[in-house]
């Protein structure tokens, strides 16, 4: 299946007849799609329907789980991601990550915000401050936390601390940022505040989103993909999706008759 | 009644009853030590005992307890003076006694050989110390001892010099051997010079000991004669009197002043009278040294396998296999570690060190024999799972979301670890080190194959280079607990050194392991309560 | 982004990947290597015996007319001698079969001009029997110092000992001399006649220190069943062998100067005669070779029911020879025995062990063997005349799993028993190795002990973890925890120094308590039940209730001291110890097995109770909390839903205990008073294999028997808590899977 493009020119990503495998249960099922240049594309689908994974398969977060096989291509502009060539960790720098459970590290915000840098050798003052406010600028959390910067980021709320958490992932400057359900943990009032950053941040990154909620699938992105027992049901333009969906399965879950 | 049997209530109250009495031996256990230990210092009253048979015993009371088959009670008195009476301690029938006094001049006197004195000052030899203002005896007596104790400088100062000649005499004799091992002929000029050397250093050796010997005649010269409740005279050299304390005439105050003298003596003073009076110091040092060179063995090897268990190794036969082995290091008697140690670090690793290095000291060995190095290795081996139980665990503890949010940045594994998860986990793997700690303090068994001895000459650290000398044997507490309270010849007189001893180690074993589960308990809490 | 940071940043992970992997496997490492360790040390004790053919040299051609009467060699296998009838001892080289001196014996007796026969008497003293019918004695010692470039060089000396001379005229056989230290000497001649003569000499000092010498000899008179064939006299003089031609063994005492008593009067080998006799090491047995090959060993044991009488009784059958047993050679170092048959098979046994240790086959019969000092070199000489040198190699002849772990009849015991005693004051004492009192002791000990903290702990972890208010039990817990902690060496100096003279003392008390606190606690439980109706009071102590019971403990202890006085006093007259020694006939030791039980299970008690509480911590609350909304009690709950699921872990919990006492070795080690008996009386001591190797290896010489023995019981230490753990461990990780948590 193929999908069409807005700008088939460029993907950024694109996903060809992907496998995989947990041990010899197959979570993945000939997986076909590529996402564009800012543009948020959605995964949804019911839980366990291998949306996670496939995200995960994109910075490579599957190799840390023991008897994952993956067969098929994935391609990060001409580069190969599961080659053997791929360097996970440039990958990574290049694809940054939000989890489902907001994760800052038990030190400061600032710590928190220039970890990536302070990893990959950076340890100008100046270039950390500048990317400290940056971060927390684009992330807009800036206000809410420019006073404390050097308080543990443990003291933050669920929404900040997950805003921070994406303020880190920008400081290092990726390409992509996928967000893995970034607000299923969250109250509705962060959870619009996230939304909203997304559609702010669409403007210089690439999005992709897990979400097990329509709502939000249908409020942030430009693409959706439907997942269903490892499969890719359906993707399009989002508005599509939702109005007018090929598939009948597709129209099931969206009318809410499963799920 | 059927009703509540059948709910199982009664049942309910056996179990309360089965974890009662666990908790009351446990209590019973402290209480004991603790009573035993804590009094032994306090200066009580030395009682006068008039007996029946008009003879009179004076001494401090012990303990008072009943016959059973005649109901009536006895009294253990510590009448001290062994080198008069043979024994320091005697049991008196309460119906013997007809009278009981506190004389105000009754003394007390800790003496550096056979004990303790209980007696009264008779007078006094110290012509020629300045004693003119006192003016009691017993403050003669106290001026007389403080002058001596002036001149006891110079004559440590000699014997701190002895000390130093012999060690460099020791060190050129050991250089000589080994000189003359290589070859004698190619080495003749410096055989030469270090024998004359050497026979300098001996000769001045031999002035000093002569200095030595004259200072301390001179200051054993002064002597204070006595008489004891029944009126035997003895005459005491100032020099032997440790300290001197009249119970009878105290205040509290004075009493707690004199308790904490005592306490300082402990901690900081060399064992007397083959370790059964005086102070615990190189045995606290012992253990302490012994310690810290364990955990420098068993933190970073313990703390690395618990990280390859933990982050690196993948589920299968391989890291099972560690687990087991894991476990079994921990649950591997401990004697069969000292049996390993002797085997393996002594016989094994020393013999062939003494082999290639000091060849020429053989058959002396110099690491083929127990040390502090070897006890330490041997113990890193024992306590090393339990540094790696804590560490795992606290890591376990972590949430996965961080590690993965770290390496979603780009981090590599080796950085999430450093910068993420290891200062994470540093509580656990501090309540680790402690526990390891605390466990390495209270075993005895290992270290009595591979290295501890009941009375050590010299310290495993000192002054001289290398500083560390770690083929030195040492003294350690809980072995000098098993040697004083089993192995000394007076085990009664014997026995309150042990339950100070004892004190001190369940004192620091406590502290230790309270500390560690404090630690613990904090670091659960913080990570299980907090929104991850 | 800096690159170079980025390359070293991931050279430093690999690197640290590596060094992390390499530090998991050396935890394996570790663990087999103790094992491989200790275990490569205990194993030579189960080596088979060597023996290297050193030389094969033939007689010197200068002595091959010469009548040879004994022989022997040095340590180094590098020389050796042959005494000859002329009374020269010819030193020859073993490497090049020359003879490199011929020394006269010193001092021959006046007159005296053959040597009739030379006997062996103690390491390298010999007796000669002159035509003139003198004995004299002649030393011939070896000894070898190391030169300069590291060669041993030997050198001999041929002494004559005065002390050995023995007047005497005529013709005998074969004669021995005994010197009595201070006290004379015994001569004992087997006459031409066959007859025996036994002489003595008796040296005595008066008040003015003059010295009167007095002789008496006196002839066995006793009837011989036939004719003799071999006769061996201890060395101290007192006891006399003879083997007959029927196979008869005769013992008599000649201890006492005139007096002559026949002692035993035995068969030994069944009508086959006696054709070689000799005493073993320490002169307690002696070894019979028959005719038929039969080879026996036989020391004097008090017979059942014959009161004070020893009689020489068969207690150890060693491989027999194929034919004519022709020699015994007794080892000078231990209980070993060199013997050779007719055809030249020469075998050397530990009479003890009946282990065969070695067989060596020469070409021809043997005429004469011997041994070195030290027993390590052996020597023949055949009866074509040539010399065989072996080096033997027999480190550990006393043991094999037959003595370690089986019945071993001792010289000196009656019957064959388990015992341990590694060393004694005296040279020829032989260490008695067996494992069997020290495994039942470790038994014995972990099995009260267990007896004692299992109901203790596990009812305890039940309470804890079931019914205690949770804000009680996070304050408990760490508790029991910190009692974990406290060193067994404090527990042990306890259980020795306090404990067990104070249940010295109050031994009836101690085992009243054992019914007076249960008895107690009914009636408390009795009580609660009118309690639970006033209900704030029942409220408010709900998860609490082991506070209200600590008191009635106390006061139950109490009760069983005052009762344990008055019934020691009604009933057993005031002592128990005494009536448990008169009436029952069981010793009372004041360390014994109970302070080990109350010792020793205190110690496992906090870790099976941390382990036990952990497992039924872990059962989901989920799972209490249905079974709790179906109406069952709260100990209906613990007892059918909790307990079932936590079995595993439960069980685990008590097999950890259980190697910990098995293990534990301070605690045993001053509890008990260390004696290796086998007795299942909770009123007696004993000794576990952990405290034995405390006791035992700072006296253990480095490679010894010993220090092998110590280190194969640390092998079996090993292994058994290995097992031990690896099971309950197992068992964990199966209960841990099954609910998921950790």
């Amino acid at each position: 299946m193929t999908v069409p493009t807005h700008n088939p020119a460029s993907p950024i990503l694109t996903v060809k007849d992907l496998d995989l495998f947990y041990g010899a249960k197959q979570a993945l099922k000939k997986i076909n799609i590529s996402m564009q240049r800012n543009q948020v594309t959605a995964f949804i689908g019911p839980s366990g329907c291998g949306k996670s994974t496939l995200l995960r398969c994109f910075n490579r977060m599957n190799d840390l789980i023991d008897n994952v096989r993956v067969e098929g291509s994935i391609s990060f502009e001409d580069q190969e991601i599961y080659a053997a060539s791929t360097d996970v960790i440039t990958l990574r720098r290049r694809i940054g990550m939000v989890f489902q459970q907001s994760n800052p590290f038990p030190k400061s915000i600032y710590e928190n915000i220039v970890y990536g840098l302070r990893i990959a050798g950076v340890n100008d003052k100046s270039l950390l401050d500048e990317t400290v406010e940056r971060s927390l600028r684009s992330a807009a959390i800036w206000d809410e936390v420019k006073d404390r910067l050097h308080d543990s980021a443990l003291g933050l709320s669920g929404g900040q601390a997950q805003r921070i958490c994406i303020a880190r992932a920008i400081a290092v400057n990726p390409e992509i940022i996928l967000m893995d359900e970034p607000c299923s943990a969250l109250d509705p009032i962060s959870t619009l505040k996230i939304e909203e950053l997304i559609d702010e941040l669409k403007r210089k990154y690439t999005i992709i989103i897990v979400t097990h909620n329509m709502q939000q699938a249908a409020r942030v992105s430009d693409v959706t993909g439907f997942f269903y027992l490892g499969e890719l049901i359906e993707a399009g333009p989002t508005r599509k999706i939702f109005t007018n969906p090929e598939k009948t399965q597709t129209e099931d879950y969206i009318t809410g008759r499963f799920g | 009644m059927k009703q509540y049997w059948k709910t199982g209530e009664p049942l309910v109250m056996l179990t309360g009853a089965a974890l009662a009495v666990i908790l009351v031996m446990t209590l019973t256990l402290v209480g004991v030590v603790l009573t035993n230990g804590l009094g032994y210092f306090w200066p009580s009253h030395l009682v006068r005992l008039e007996l029946k048979d008009g003879s009179t015993a004076l001494g401090q009371i012990m303990k008072r307890e009943k016959n059973p088959l005649t109901g009536e009670h006895r009294l253990q008195l510590k009448v001290s003076n062994r080198d008069l009476y043979g024994q320091d301690f005697r049991w008196i029938d309460e119906k013997d006694v007809t009278g009981r006094s506190l004389p105000k001049d009754a003394l007390l006197l800790e003496r550096r050989e056979h004990g303790n004195f209980a007696g009264f000052l008779s007078g006094l030899s110290v012509d020629g110390l300045k004693v003119d203002q006192a003016t009691s005896p017993l403050e003669k007596l106290k001026l007389a001892r403080a002058a001596i104790e002036e001149r006891q400088p110079h004559l440590d100062n000699i014997r701190k010099k002895m000390m130093t000649l012999n060690q460099q005499a020791e060190s050129m004799r050991l250089k000589l051997l080994k000189l003359e091992y290589r070859n004698r002929e190619q080495h003749a000029a410096e055989i030469a010079r270090l024998t004359a050397t050497r026979e300098q250093v001996l000769a001045e050796f031999n002035v000093l000991n002569g200095q030595a010997t004259t200072a301390q005649a001179e200051i054993g010269g002064f002597t204070a004669q006595f008489k004891d409740v029944s009126g035997g005279a003895k005459d005491i050299p100032l020099v032997d009197i440790m300290r001197i304390l009249a119970p009878n005439d105290m205040s509290i105050p004075a009493k707690m002043l004199a308790y904490a003298s005592r306490v300082k003596e402990l901690l900081l003073d060399e064992p007397r009278e083959s370790n059964t009076e005086g102070g615990l110091f190189p045995a606290i040092f012992g253990t302490v040294m012994m310690v810290l060179v364990m955990s420098f063995f068993s933190l970073p090897f313990g703390v690395i396998a618990a990280i390859y268990l933990r982050e690196y190794a993948r589920d299968g036969l391989m890291t099972r296999m560690v687990r087991i082995a894991v476990n079994n290091l921990a649950g591997v008697p401990s004697i069969v570690y000292g049996v390993f140690g002797l085997g393996f670090f002594v016989y094994g690793i020393g013999g062939s060190i003494d082999a290639i290095f000091f060849p020429e000291r053989l058959p002396t060995p110099t690491f083929g024999t127990g040390g502090i190095l070897w006890s330490s290795l041997t113990l890193a081996l024992l306590t090393v799972p339990v540094v790696i139980v804590a560490t795992e665990e606290s890591l376990a503890s972590i949430p996965r979301g961080l590690r993965e949010g770290s390496l979603a940045l780009g981090a590599t594994k080796f950085q999430t670890l450093t910068r993420v998860l290891l200062p994470m986990a540093t509580p656990g793997i501090m309540t680790g080190l402690i526990l390891s700690m605390a466990r390495a303090v209270g075993e005895v068994a290992p270290l009595m194959v591979v290295g501890v001895v009941k009375l050590a000459p010299s310290l495993p650290f000192d002054t001289t280079f290398p500083f560390f000398h770690m083929d030195r044997k040492f003294m350690h507490l809980g072995f000098h607990i098993y040697d004083v309270g089993f192995q000394s010849p007076n085990v009664e007189a014997a026995k309150p050194m042990v339950y100070i001893t004892t004190l001190l180690l369940l004192g620091i074993v406590i502290v230790a392991s309270s500390m560690a589960i404090y630690f613990r308990t904090r670091m659960r809490k913080r990570y299980t309560s907090s929104h991850f | 982004m800096k690159k170079n940071y980025t390359q070293a940043s991931r050279r430093r992970d690999r690197l640290a990947e590596l060094l992390i992997r390499i530090c998991g496997l050396f935890v394996i490492v570790a663990v087999v290597w103790i094992l491989v360790m200790i275990t490569r040390v205990a194993l030579p004790l189960f080596y088979s015996p060597k023996a290297t053919s050193i030389a094969s040299i033939s007689l010197p051609v200068e002595l091959k007319q010469s009548r040879l009467l004994s022989i022997g060699i040095d340590e180094t296998q590098q020389e050796l001698f042959s005494l000859d009838g002329k009374g020269l001892v010819h030193f020859i080289d073993t490497r090049g079969g020359t003879l490199k001196e011929s020394v006269p014996v010193p001092d021959p007796p006046p007159g005296a001009r053959t040597v009739v026969s030379a006997e062996l008497v103690s390491k390298s003293l010999y007796n000669l029997l002159w035509d003139t019918g003198v004995v004299s004695s002649v030393k011939i010692a070896f000894s070898s110092t190391r030169s300069e470039s590291g060669n041993t060089i030997v050198s001999h000396e041929v002494s004559a000992d005065p002390e050995g001379f023995f007047p005497g005229s005529g013709a005998f056989k074969r004669s021995f001399v005994r010197t009595i230290e201070g006290k004379g000497a015994v001569r004992v001649d087997q006459l031409e006649s066959d007859r025996i003569r036994v002489t003595w000499r008796s040296k005595e000092t008066d008040l003015f220190g003059n010295e009167k010498a007095t002789t008496s000899s006196s002839e066995i008179q006793d009837p011989l069943p036939a004719a003799i064939t071999a006769v061996v006299l201890d060395h101290a003089g007192h006891y006399l062998y003879a083997g007959t031609r029927n196979g008869q063994l005769m013992r008599w005492d000649i201890s006492e100067p005139g007096e002559i008593r026949l002692l035993d009067s035995t068969a030994v080998t069944g009508n086959s005669p006696v054709t070689a006799l000799n005493l073993v090491l320490g002169d307690i047995s002696v070894a019979v070779g028959d005719g038929k090959g039969g080879y026996t060993a036989w020391f004097p044991v008090t017979a059942a029911g014959s009161g004070e009488g020893k009689q020489l009784v068969r207690t150890h059958v060693l491989r027999p020879h194929t034919g004519t047993v022709s020699a015994i050679l007794p080892s000078p170092r231990d209980k070993s025995l060199v013997s050779v048959n007719d055809q030249g098979v020469i075998h050397i046994d530990h009479v003890t062990s009946e282990r065969n240790l070695l067989t060596l086959k020469g070409a021809k019969p043997v005429a004469m063997l011997a041994l070195s000092a030290q027993g390590n070199s052996l020597c023949s000489l055949d009866t074509a005349g040539n010399f065989a040198v072996w080096r033997l190699e027999i480190p550990h002849p006393e043991v094999s799993l037959g003595t370690l772990f089986g019945k071993v009849w001792y010289e000196g015991y009656d019957r064959p028993e388990y015992v341990w005693q590694s060393s004694a004051a005296n040279d020829d004492f032989e260490p008695k190795m067996s494992l069997v009192p020290l495994i039942f002791g470790t038994l014995k000990a972990t099995a009260f002990a267990m007896l004692f903290a299992v109901p203790l702990a596990l009812l305890g972890a039940l309470y804890t973890s079931q019914f205690m208010a949770p804000r009680l039990k996070s304050r408990i817990k760490p508790a029991v925890e910190i009692m974990a902690a406290i060193p067994s060496v404090v527990v042990g100096f306890l259980a020795g120094l306090w404990l067990a003279p104070l249940i010295d003392k109050v031994v009836l008390a101690f085992f009243l308590s054992f019914i007076i606190i249960p008895v107690m606690l009914l009636v408390t439980i009795f009580f609660w039940r009118l309690i639970k109706t006033a209900s704030p009071l029942e409220r408010r102590l709900r998860g609490k209730e082991f506070i209200v019971l600590i008191p009635i403990v106390l006061v139950g202890t109490w009760l069983a001291y005052l009762l344990g006085g008055i019934v020691e006093v009604q009933v057993f007259g005031g002592d128990f110890k005494q009536w448990l020694y008169s009436v029952l006939g069981i010793r009372y030791d004041q360390r014994n097995s109970m302070i080990i039980a109350v010792a020793l299970g205190f110690a496992v008690i906090p870790l099976i109770f941390t382990i036990a509480e952990d497992a039924l911590s872990n059962v989901p609350r989920n799972l209490t909390a249905a079974s709790l909304a179906l109406g069952a009690s709260r100990w209906q709950t613990a007892w059918r839903v909790v307990l079932p699921s936590a079995l595993p872990g439960v069980f685990s919990a008590v097999m950890i205990g259980f190697g910990r006492a098995v293990g534990e070795t301070m605690i045993v080690l001053m509890a008990t008073g260390n004696t290796p008996i086998m007795s299942g009386s909770i009123f007696n001591g004993l000794r576990s294999l952990s405290a034995n190797i405390a006791v035992e290896i700072p006296e253990a010489s480095l490679n010894g028997s010993l220090y092998r023995v110590l280190f194969l019981s640390a092998v079996l230490l090993f292994i058994f808590t290995f097992i031990i753990n690896t099971v309950a461990e197992a068992l964990r990780q199966r209960f841990r899977r099954k609910y998921g948590r950790y």
